[in-house]
């Protein structure tokens, strides 16, 4: 059945507001108060969802990535181990919180604070469900973009404020990765806003539920173009260069001990959330999901996306290896922007055969599908050649076998696998 | 500007902005002086809003706060030790005198113009009205910005390319 | 156009995930690559040339678990049997085929474990790790059944074994031979084919065979550079010219040819351990060696120790990480009169500086992660 517009709907909590909203305007307040108690509402519902998720998040991922390794994790604090992330907590906020006597102090102690920001701030232009979004913007997804390219700023002052070589080091590798991510990005989302041709997100996830598809169909290298630069913008594994362990122990933030690093682990993962609510919302489909949402409530269905993602982030940080600095780059700008190029090309083009030539929708969109994703195949296949990924010697070998003793084999041809 | 809402944001921006600035010149350090220009560059953002121009607004944001902040630090990166204080110098004053000659010169062209003040209508977007302009009334402009960046980006790799050497 | 940078110097350990122990470069960087790179070893230093001189032949056995201390029965076995060479033992047959399977099973642990720290290095954060390290603890298991420990197992004794193996041992053994080739092909699968893992390593790292050999590298490092050189083929020793395996050589000298040459190895192992299990016949598993009740003189001196006659002896055996050597000198009294280590692992490291000129960080601790040092080893 519809949603109804009874505050006590639950599919729709934008109704409890806006009787809520009603009820103060009723009470003869002025203009602004309303206006002011939304914010406050949308805000306050934003930082709940950021916080429960990351809170349940830290237990969910160690327990996660434990079963990848064969192990358990942790179960020793409470039933299951379920009160981990307090003991995490309280343990962080007991530390004693070292600062360097070289380090600059103000910055050194405001990085923390800001580096919440960003993540926090994205969720502002995302729609939990039908009308609740905390600020309807027409260029919402730009307001994406540029919300993730001040992570740049603030990671490169929390390592300069460290004063020490090896922050500083950190920091500067995840400068010159997030910029040339950013580039992939944009174009990324460019091809989900052509499709669309309006940049407010609730637009984007309505064009989804109005023709019964995800743009993940339709645009399959966007799609993994963004996963990807969305890892990179978060600092995850595969390419969690800025602060790998095994190399320069902990990157940028290796001088931040105490609840420092309590916040600047937080705003980790709530730039993950951020990253994935924008992947649920534009090529996932958001809060939609072909009429499930007239029973299940849109933002239960939108969290789940939201989490199914972030999972595919904890399973790829469980399994794979880590790329160095420079090959990440060259993937960047030599792979990524290219492809990122022609796949703007080709979207624009489709569009434009698609609104001059004023066809049906069910009719062009799965040849769309079909011959985005056959593009796509065939960029990846030929271009990966062209620039050599599957020559003869990145693939994978054996050792040779021999029985004579004291033979120099160097240089031999090697055997296949 | 009617409503008590704009007003109150443009006056807390206003100040942000300005005092900001101010501090940019009067800060010893220069990574503080940096950090409050991108706090500038916000405030800047922020009175762009409250004109309705939302597309600027968040371009601002993203270029000069994300992109240009970003530039001028690898600028200070790359300058020996020596350089980086904001100490005093003997062009203190003859700064301040010229400085204060400019401000007076253009608050006083900016009181005394005649603004013919628009009435402002209901909000449109901006987006697609600035995208048309651009490829159809202002298209040489921004076929010659392209241009200048494209040139730019080429100089930069020509500049840092290693002697001879071919990278995998 | 040139811009002024000037190089500084980094110091990696002595506390740092990656350098496998107390082991502390400090590195001279212009950027990210090493112009320079000095090696400081030492911080493990335990002087047990030096305190083996106090103590008798028997008494030593326990100090060759803590060198290599991944490794333990092969470090028990170098000693035993150069100790042997010098007095002249037969070791009886039995005994030759227990140390044959213990010494195998304990390259099939260790190289689990170095292949899973290389991996980890290579940035994947544990789970290849922890994978391997299944198969490791049920090895470990095996080794608490036959003599009591899991890492430091002093199970090597002068003329044989310390003891025989439980009657448990050879079912489990068997079991466990059963599914090893199997895991074998998961864990291939799971890391060779890996595109990052190739990326991260081809080219890296690359040692000449002739730089090899002049700087007396050993093992799994100097198969890899294409140099078909095992002690178990070329000076055989236990039970080994009985059993038929192939020597497993890499062609480019490189870190991912490393990592190669051991995972062959294991399968090699594998290969060891069934013919072992098959052939090894029932008999004593210790030898009765002469020992000396009375000084020369009259007075009796301490009771049962073992007095090797004058001269010198040198006993070698492939250990997973190469050519462990024990050069003992003898004096005729119960306490070797010199004991020195030829531990492969230090003499490994010679080529590392070279090695690491002129390249990056994260591929230097790939290069270091290859090697597969044990720290106990190269200090002792």
């Amino acid at each position: 059945m519809p949603i109804l517009a009874h505050w006590w709907d639950l599919r729709n909590l934008g109704n409890a507001a806006s009787a809520l909203l009603d009820r103060i305007e009723a009470w003869g307040a002025p203009a602004w108060i309303p206006y002011v108690v939304a914010g406050v509402i949308g805000i306050v519902g934003c930082l709940t969802f950021l916080l429960l998720s990351q809170l349940s998040f830290i237990w969910i991922e160690r327990r996660l990535v434990a079963r990848m390794q064969n192990r358990i994790g942790p179960n020793r604090v409470g039933p299951q181990g379920l009160l981990q992330p307090i003991a995490d907590t309280l343990k962080l906020f007991l530390k004693e919180a070292i600062t360097k006597r070289s380090a600059d102090r103000t910055l050194f102690w405001l990085v923390p604070i800001v580096i919440l920001s960003p993540g926090l701030v994205a969720f502002a232009v995302i729609p939990f469900g039908d009308g609740m979004v905390l600020a309807k913007l027409n260029v919402g997804v730009l307001f994406l973009i540029a919300v993730a390219s001040l992570n740049t700023l603030i990671v490169f002052m929390a390592g300069w404020s460290s004063n020490n070589k090896y922050a500083l080091l950190g920091a500067m590798r995840t400068v010159a990765m997030l910029i040339s991510y950013e580039l992939v990005q944009v174009l990324a989302l460019l091809s989900a806003v052509l499709f669309v041709s309006s940049m407010n997100v609730s637009d984007v996830v309505g064009w989804q539920s109005h023709f019964h598809t995800w743009l993940l169909f339709l645009l399959p290298l966007a799609a993994v173009a963004y996963i990807f630069a969305g890892a990179v913008e978060i600092n995850r594994t595969p390419v969690d260069i800025a602060e790998a362990e095994s190399e320069i122990v902990a990157g940028y933030h290796i001088e931040y001990s105490g609840i420092k690093f309590g916040f600047l682990y937080t705003a980790e993962y709530f730039a993950g959330f951020a990253v994935a609510a924008v992947m649920a919302s534009l090529f996932l489909g958001g809060w939609t999901a072909w009429g499930l949402e007239e029973w299940v409530p849109g933002w239960l269905i939108f969290v789940t996306k939201v989490y199914m993602v972030f999972f595919i982030y904890i399973w790829s940080r469980g399994t794979l290896p880590r790329l160095r600095i420079d090959q990440l780059m060259a993937f960047a700008w030599k792979f990524l922007l290219p492809l990122s190029l022609l796949n703007v090309l080709l979207v624009g083009g489709e569009v434009l055969v698609w609104q001059e030539g004023g066809y049906e929708a069910e009719v062009v969109l799965p040849i769309f599908a079909v011959v985005n994703w056959a593009v796509a195949g065939a960029l990846v296949i030929v271009w990966g050649s062209v620039l050599g990924h599957l020559r003869p010697e990145r693939r994978p070998r054996r050792a040779l076998l021999t029985k004579e003793v004291g033979v120099i084999v160097y240089g031999q041809p090697e055997p296949g696998v | 500007m009617d409503d008590a809402g704009t007003v109150t944001a443009f006056w807390i921006l206003t100040v942000i902005t300005v005092g900001s600035a101010l501090m940019v010149v009067a800060v010893r350090n220069l990574i503080h002086a940096v950090v409050f220009l991108i706090l500038s560059f916000l405030g800047i953002a922020g009175l762009y809003v409250t004109l309705s121009a939302d597309f600027v607004a968040v371009t601002q944001v993203l270029i000069y706060a994300g992109a240009v902040s970003v530039l001028i630090l690898f600028a200070i990166m790359l300058t020996p030790r020596a350089g980086r204080d904001n100490t005093e110098t003997f062009l203190r004053l003859p700064a301040l005198l010229l400085a204060i000659l400019v401000g007076f010169t253009i608050g006083f062209v900016a009181l005394d113009a005649d603004w013919a003040i628009a009435d402002r209508g209901s909000f449109e977007e901006t987006a697609s009205a600035i995208g048309e302009a651009l490829l159809s009334k202002y298209v040489l402009p921004f076929e010659i910005a392209s241009v200048l960046l494209l040139v730019a980006m080429l100089g930069a790799i020509l500049l840092v390319r290693p002697e001879g050497a071919v990278e995998e | 156009m040139a811009m002024k940078t000037e190089p500084f110097v980094v110091n990696m350990g002595p506390q740092h995930p990656s350098t496998h122990g107390v082991f502390r470069m400090r590195l001279t960087l212009d950027g990210e690559r090493i112009i320079d790179a000095d090696m400081v070893m030492g911080y493990l230093h335990r002087s047990m040339e030096k305190l083996a001189e106090e103590r008798t032949y028997t008494q030593n056995i326990p100090f060759t678990d803590r060198m290599d201390y991944v490794s333990a029965m092969t470090g028990n076995l170098a000693y035993v049997l150069a100790v042997e060479k010098l007095c002249g033992i037969e070791v009886p047959e039995r005994a030759q085929w227990l140390r044959v399977i213990m010494s195998e099973l304990q390259r099939f642990a260790s190289h689990s474990m170095a292949v899973g720290v290389f991996a980890n290095e290579c940035g994947v954060w544990f789970t290849p790790l922890m994978h391997m390290f299944r198969e490791r603890e049920k090895i470990l298991d095996l080794f608490e059944m036959a003599c009591g420990a899991r890492l430091t197992t002093n199970y090597m004794r002068i003329g044989g074994v310390s003891r025989d193996v439980p009657p448990e041992f050879m079912p489990a053994a068997y079991k466990l031979v059963k599914e090893l080739p199997k895991r074998m092909g998961e864990y291939e699968a799971l890391l060779l084919e890996s595109e990052i893992i190739v990326a991260r390593s081809r080219g890296i790292g690359v040692l000449l065979p002739e730089r090899a050999i002049a700087c007396s590298v050993s093992g799994p490092m100097l198969r890899a550079s294409g140099v078909a050189w095992d002690i178990r083929k070329a000076d055989p020793y236990a039970a080994y010219d009985k059993v038929d395996f192939d020597i497993a050589v890499g062609t480019n000298g490189d870190v991912y040819d490393r990592f190669l040459v051991r995972i062959a190895e294991m399968r090699q192992s594998i290969r060891i351990l069934e013919q072992a299990l098959e052939m090894m016949p029932s008999g004593p598993v210790h030898a009765r060696i002469p020992t000396a009740t009375v000084q020369p003189g009259g007075a009796p001196s301490a009771p049962l120790a073992l007095r090797p006659p004058v001269g010198e002896a040198y006993g070698r055996v492939e250990t997973p990480r190469g050519e462990l050597g024990f050069y003992i000198i003898s004096d005729g009294g119960p306490a070797p009169f010199r004991f020195h280590i030829r531990s492969p692992s230090f003499i490994n490291l010679t080529p590392l500086p070279e090695l690491v000129r002129g390249i990056t960080v994260p591929d230097a601790i790939v290069i270091l992660g290859s090697i597969d040092v044990v720290l106990g080893e190269v200090d002792r």
